[in-house]
């Protein structure tokens, strides 16, 4: 474990900028999000967690595929150097994790290769994280339903632990352990764990009770047709919000801009929420109800991609409890589906 | 897939045939050439698989590959015109250029058909991926016995590969059963939506049967298959969603925990039974 003091802080982000473009929690107009910095001064506490997640950074909102004009197609030149991003909370860090095993991988096609996605790929798999402690959970936090928690460190390449005065940094990954090799060659710093520790207690007492929800993937698979949908999904809205501000939301539309001679093809963030979703041009529409589509989003997060991927597509980080504008709370769901 | 390292690029290709399929010239068949040697060689696909289809700066769409991979060196497409991009697709002229994704998803068991009796159901402009399918059977005839195809429109005039429809009913080695769904004058074929022909014609349910056509009538014909005793896993269909990536990613085509774009879109009713919102 590495030790410095906040005030060198400055300093780590300097030394990342040679080799690095470095991502921190900035302000963002009113809102707090995940943006290139140039030096330091322009990060934020990244408590409360931002606004909206740090997917952007290796999912943008919009993305050019490609551009074409009379001479072909051309493919946006690869970034020069590898992302750098400082104070992902550890909600966060797993969540771009769960990311990583769809876009840098394909669920049960043997030749992978062919279906990775290249424009997440080159972002990501050069990438340093620097995954934070969060010391202080908000009320709508609930990573520790997930097995996970504020002191979580799966998705960190560094795991950064910020005390009253000092960030404590161990690396997780072989990436991360090189890293604060290289940054700090004879390392003697003097760690206190007690204090760790009571940090760690502290953040967790933060959190409501831990829910058990080891059983709903059964629960799952055993109430599509029941009423409790309807009930469920009553006061949604269809906003979309809830999946804007998802870290682990990923699905996207492809859209043409410009005309035939000269323009772009780019990738847009997209929501299941939406009737357009599914809408096909024929006008058979498989989701055309709000109750299927909330249910899709539910399915989706507590089911489906436990059949893919062995884990819930959900981190527990309460961005979409936060935001809903009919106050429809995920936990909420979660603990009536239990019941039933 | 032909471009491995990034699967998003289209494959230009040049139309080199239109054909009208039907008077209303809503339905058109594009035959496509590949404009690099080298993407022709490294395009290797099986009946029922699709692509991505696209004009750039208009847009992409899913279609299934109408062709046959025994009919060398073409593409072919049958586009119904019916919403934006489709509408452009319809625009093209002879000799323009357009674009490609695939080939995708995964196909229809040819091989394991081998040696079985094969019956394909179809239905409107849905017969795509199904000709690919019976083209590629007529062209290895000896590698499987009795085929038997049913084949439904709502008018004559919407039956797609007219031509070839006449040839299939002049072989002695394709039973080929062509209905709509009203009498009409002039109208010597069958008269009846696809599930009640397909009852009153009582298949051999040993053999193998591929379903495919418009959600409603595949809802109506499977259960007549089951009633007539086809095992859940020798029942075949290829199902359609709003498919954009095409690679497993965009999440479009979710049905339950498969992705029709790569698990399918070719799905046994073994398989479907277990998929909630199938249809």
């Amino acid at each position: 474990m590495v030790k410095i003091k906040k005030t060198e802080l400055s300093g780590l982000i300097n030394y990342l900028s040679e080799k690095y473009q470095v991502f921190a929690p900035v302000k963002d107009g009113k809102k707090t999000s995940f943006q290139k910095i140039k030096s330091a001064d322009e990060i934020i506490d990244s408590i409360p967690n931002t606004n909206l997640s740090p997917k952007s950074i290796f999912f943008p909102q919009a993305e050019v595929l490609f551009k074409y004009d009379e001479n072909g197609i051309k493919v946006p030149k690869k970034d020069e150097k590898p992302f750098a991003v400082w104070g992902m909370r550890n909600c966060d860090a797993k969540s771009v994790l769960m990311l990583n095993k769809v876009f840098g991988n394909a669920h049960q096609i043997p030749d992978n290769k062919m279906y990775n996605d290249p424009y997440w790929k080159q972002k990501y798999d050069s990438s340093l994280i620097f995954g934070l402690a969060c010391n202080a959970p908000l009320s709508t936090c609930f990573c520790n339903w997930f097995d996970g928690g504020p002191f979580d460190e799966k998705g960190s390449d560094v795991f950064v632990i910020e005390t009253d005065d000092h960030f404590i940094m161990n690396g997780i990954s072989e990436k991360g352990k090189k890293f604060l090799k290289e940054y700090k060659k004879d390392d003697k710093s003097d760690i206190d764990k007690e204090k760790i520790e009571s940090l760690k207690q502290k953040a967790e007492s933060y959190l409501s009770e831990k829910v058990d929800i080891s059983n709903i993937y059964d629960k799952l698979n055993k109430i599509w047709d029941e009423p409790i949908w309807e009930e469920i999904s009553s006061k949604c809205i269809n906003c979309g919000a809830c999946t804007f501000v998802c870290s682990t939301c990923h699905c996207f539309d492809v859209s043409d801009e410009g005309k035939s001679g000269k323009g772009q093809r780019i990738r847009l963030w997209d929501s299941c929420m939406f009737p357009i979703f599914t809408n096909e041009a024929s006008g058979h529409n498989p989701r055309g109800v709000s109750v299927q589509r909330v249910k899709q989003r539910v399915m989706h997060k507590y089911n489906y991609f436990m059949d893919n991927y062995n884990e819930h597509l959900c981190t527990g980080c309460g961005r979409c409890v936060l935001v809903c504008p009919v106050n429809l709370d995920i936990r909420e769901i979660l603990k009536k589906i239990i019941k039933v | 897939m032909c471009n491995c390292e990034n699967t998003y690029i289209p494959i230009p290709m040049k139309v080199e045939r239109i054909l009208n399929e039907n008077p209303d010239r809503s339905l058109r068949t594009y035959d496509l050439s590949f404009v690099n040697e080298e993407d022709k060689n490294n395009f290797k696909y099986l009946p029922g698989q699709f692509c991505e289809f696209s004009i750039l700066g208009k847009g992409e769409s899913p279609f299934g590959i109408a062709s046959s991979p025994t009919e060398k060196d073409i593409l072919k497409f049958t586009v119904n015109r019916t919403g934006s991009v489709t509408n452009d697709i319809h625009h093209l002229q002879v000799g323009d250029t357009v674009g490609i994704r695939g080939p995708m998803g995964n196909w229809y068991p040819v091989e394991k058909f081998k040696g079985g009796d094969v019956v394909i159901i179809g239905g409107g402009f849905a017969f795509t991926t199904l000709r690919s399918m019976l083209i590629y059977m007529l062209e290895n005839r000896a590698d499987y016995g009795k085929i038997t195809v049913i084949y439904g429109a709502r008018t004559p005039d919407l039956f797609i590969y007219k031509d070839e429809l006449k040839e299939w009913d002049k072989r002695d080695d394709l039973i080929l059963h062509l209905t709509i769904d009203r009498p009409m004058k002039g109208w010597g074929g069958l008269c009846g939506f696809v599930p009640t022909i397909t009852k009153e014609l009582a298949l051999d349910p040993t053999s193998w049967v591929v379903v495919c056509g418009p959600p409603i009538m595949i809802k109506f014909t499977l259960p007549v298959l089951i009633e007539s005793g086809f095992p859940d896993n020798k029942i075949y269909t290829s199902l359609e969603r709003r498919m954009k990536c095409g690679i497993g990613k965009c999440g479009r085509c979710g049905i339950g925990s498969k992705y029709i774009c790569v698990d399918g879109p070719v799905f046994s009713y073994e398989e479907l039974k277990k998929i909630p919102e199938a249809f």
